[in-house]
């Protein structure tokens, strides 16, 4: 029977991992993004480890223009997002994880919203699975060092009034 | 009652790991991963066809780690599909273990990876090795892959591997799939193009797969049981090494963007093109322009003959295939045209798509406070003009011959799929915003399902939203679909309230009430409460399903009706 060996492997690797949220949280040094390839929305290589905004706060949303609550999420901030930036210094990247079926059409989609984000394309969802991103809308808010503060999957109504909060808080840490 | 306790401790065990919070570090690596679980406990009900299953109880289950240190990484993902969720049973993924894992090296050159890998070349006419886990592909690739970028601007790549059949063990595999990919952008190799804003880049790849004969071959022409129809090809006439190449290029200036691929594939006898010798061809365009509150994408695409996959016998909707044809069509996510999403067709389609993206700008008179959004699409393909050669008509079956001649620009006879549709979105004050939608559809039934019948059918919709306050609202989803054909015309309604950021409550009502055959004038009813805590997610649901297609991204995969619990995890951590 192979399934609890199976187990047993996965099951070591948990409490192995489980062991090390002991440190004290000061000492942690928290997660940046990781460096994979994608493409800017000219189609040029871009690496995500070049996601950054001279020290301040940054919004990272993964997308696609086949997904509503993602739209709905980034429609919700567009209206705000003039504010947010003149008042934080925030800086929003779109991740879309559209791929060849749909990508071509992802300029036109942001430009027709008039959406002012910085859009970058996963076309193969190499940065989503790197990032152990499951479903989309998915959202990350890094601080000024790069590091992923908070993150958030599904997109309810009003919950970009915490992404807000928590951008704010890191605006004025600084 | 064990299958039961055995899906209670993978979830149990899943669920551990997720109450392993934040990140671990050890020096500079990093261990990061996912996981998810999607079980149901089935409920048979004879109205909606929703068989009684084997095991009620049943669940799909997998969890990916990830290693990494400075430009290594590695990662395995532990998958559990022993008694999977019936769709997936039916679509034989179904299994439990490792099959994806890789170890990889990056530095500034060069990018090595060993293990299982997902690739793309180009637009993937050629080589698209990708998973989709709702659908249950995972076409991932087993061997090995080099990237390298010699010079600012140029990137090379190389491929070899065999290719995953769900959890078939690779031993004995008698193919592979190698390939080579490049491409050369012109303004990062000469800085004033980009400055001048221009966009310029070409590309080119070859793709080789390779499968060993055995013997003579005397099969089945048409797959499946009822078939009789057999033929025959000598052993030395089948190609064991089936080339494919492509070509792209992109120019784009300023706002405006001009994409063009072109593929070729040589002849490939296989079991869905009934075995003819003629040579595969593609050909996809894109062109777009955009500026603030405006933006046009049209597109279009001709593929012949493209279906390529590992092993020339494989008929199965989701398994082996090396490329992938995209369905360019505006896709949607409304419930009542679910089954009528258009299907990519690799063997023969033409169309084209257009849309058409304009905001009424915000603060003027008709566009309101927070202007609005107008979407307008079209989209139409059919098949392909196709002459049989006169060997196959002396022969009376195109197997062994050139099968076909088709005129290059010329539409076929059969419309596959029109779309003309057109979205109106605005918000109104802080609280109430507003979808209207309406769509025009026709769907081939024949031509992309297999029985006969075409759908010409009317979808209203509409998505209101009342943000209650900065934590709660409510939105109402409402669509109609009105047609005489098929299962007739069916309404569909879904209140969802939620408290942001944590708690979704939905209930939804789709009723076939149009349905020919009174007795299947059924109400598929759904309620579903999720909670959401950072990335993790946890989702209960009860209600029907109606039997059907599920398509994303222009791949579908059929859909037995069911009844019953469900209950679904996922979480990263």
């Amino acid at each position: 029977m192979k399934t609890p060996f199976m187990l047993t492997i996965v099951l070591a690797l948990c409490l192995s991992l489980g062991a090390q949220t002991d440190k004290p949280a000061q000492d942690r040094h928290l997660a940046k993004l990781p460096a994979v390839d994608i493409q800017t929305i000219d189609g040029k290589v871009f690496n995500t480890s070049e996601i950054q905004n001279d020290g301040k706060p940054v919004i990272v949303s993964l997308w696609a223009t086949w997904c509503k609550p993602c739209i709905a999420e980034l429609l919700a901030i567009a209206d705000e997002y003039e504010d947010w930036v003149e008042e934080t210094g925030v800086k929003l990247y779109a991740v879309s994880i559209d791929d060849a079926k749909t990508s071509a059409r992802v300029a036109p989609f942001v430009k027709g919203k008039g959406w002012d984000y910085t859009v970058l394309l996963d076309v193969n969802s190499d940065f989503k699975r790197a990032m152990n991103v499951n479903d989309v809308p998915y959202m990350c808010i890094l601080n000024g060092k790069g590091e992923i503060v908070w993150q958030h999957t599904s997109y309810a109504p009003g919950s970009e009034q915490e992404v807000y909060e928590v951008v704010k808080r890191l605006a004025a840490e600084k | 009652m064990s299958k039961f306790l055995r899906l209670a401790s993978i979830l149990l065990l899943l669920l551990s790991v997720s109450t392993v919070k934040a990140q671990h570090e050890f020096g500079n690596s990093r261990i990061s991963g996912d996981f998810g679980f999607n079980g149901m406990y089935y409920i048979p009900d004879s109205i909606i066809g929703a068989e009684k299953v084997d095991s009620k109880v049943r669940a799909n289950a997998f969890i990916n780690l990830l290693y990494s240190n400075g430009g290594f990484s590695a990662g395995v993902r532990y998958e559990y599909y022993q008694f999977p969720l019936i769709d997936f049973e039916k679509i034989d993924y179904k299994g439990q273990g490792i099959k994806y894992f890789f170890a990889d090296y990056k530095n500034k050159f060069i990018q090595v990876t060993a293990g299982n890998f997902y690739e793309q070349f180009g637009n993937g006419l050629t080589l698209r090795a990708y998973e989709d886990r709702q659908l249950g592909i995972d076409n991932s690739l087993l061997g090995a892959r080099v990237k390298l970028t010699p010079y600012k601007g140029i990137y090379l790549k190389g491929v070899w591997g065999v290719e995953r059949r769900n959890f078939d063990s690779y031993i004995g595999r008698k193919d592979f799939v190698r390939g080579a990919d490049a491409e050369i952008s012109f303004g990062e190799i000469f800085p004033v193009i980009q400055d001048k804003g221009f966009v310029a880049r070409v590309g080119a790849n070859i793709v080789s797969k390779f499968e060993k004969g055995s013997g003579d071959y005397i099969f089945n022409i048409y797959p499946g049981p009822d078939s009789t129809a057999e033929a025959y090809i000598p052993g030395d006439k089948i190609p064991e090494n089936v080339l494919a190449w492509a070509t792209r290029m992109t120019f784009g200036y300023k706002d405006f963007r001009l994409e063009a691929e072109y593929a070729r594939k040589i002849n490939d006898p296989n079991v869905s093109n009934f075995h003819i010798y003629k040579p595969g061809e593609a050909l996809f365009l894109s062109a777009t322009y955009a500026m603030k509150g405006f933006g046009v994408a049209a597109s279009f695409i001709r593929a012949d003959n493209m279906e390529f996959r590992s092993q020339r016998m494989e008929y199965s909707n989701s398994l082996l295939f090396i490329n992938n044809i995209p369905a360019i069509n505006r896709q949607y996510s409304y419930q009542l045209i679910g089954n009528y999403s258009y299907a990519s067709q690799p063997n023969g389609q033409i169309g084209a798509q257009l849309q058409i993206n304009y905001q009424i700008p915000k603060k003027s008179k008709i566009g309101g406070k927070y202007g609005t959004d107008l979407t307008f699409n079209y989209s139409r393909f059919h098949n392909i003009d196709k002459q049989p050669v006169a060997e196959a008509v002396a022969n009376g079956t195109p197997t062994g011959t050139e099968g076909y001649t088709s005129s290059f620009f010329k539409f076929g006879p059969d419309l596959l799929y029109q779309d003309i549709g057109l979205e109106i979105s605005r918000r109104f004050t802080k609280h109430w915003k507003l979808i209207l939608a309406y769509n025009y559809i026709t769907y081939n039934i024949a031509e992309l399902q297999g029985h006969p019948g075409m759908m010409r059918g009317h979808l209203v919709a509409a998505d209101l939203q009342y943000k209650i306050n900065n934590k709660h609202a409510l939105r109402l989803e409402a669509q109609h679909l009105y047609t005489k054909d098929d299962d007739g015309s069916s309404a569909y309604a879904m209140l969802e309230y939620s408290v942001s950021p944590h708690w979704f409550v939905s209930v939804g009502d789709d009723w076939n009430y149009g349905n020919p055959d009174p007795n299947k004038r059924v109400h598929y009813y759904n309620i579903s409460a999720a909670y959401v805590w950072n990335t993790t997610r946890i989702a209960l649901n009860f209600g029907k399903t109606q039997e059907g297609i599920l398509c994303v991204g222009g791949v579908c995969r059929a859909v037995p009706a069911s009844y019953g619990v469900g209950l679904s995890v996922t979480t990263s951590f």
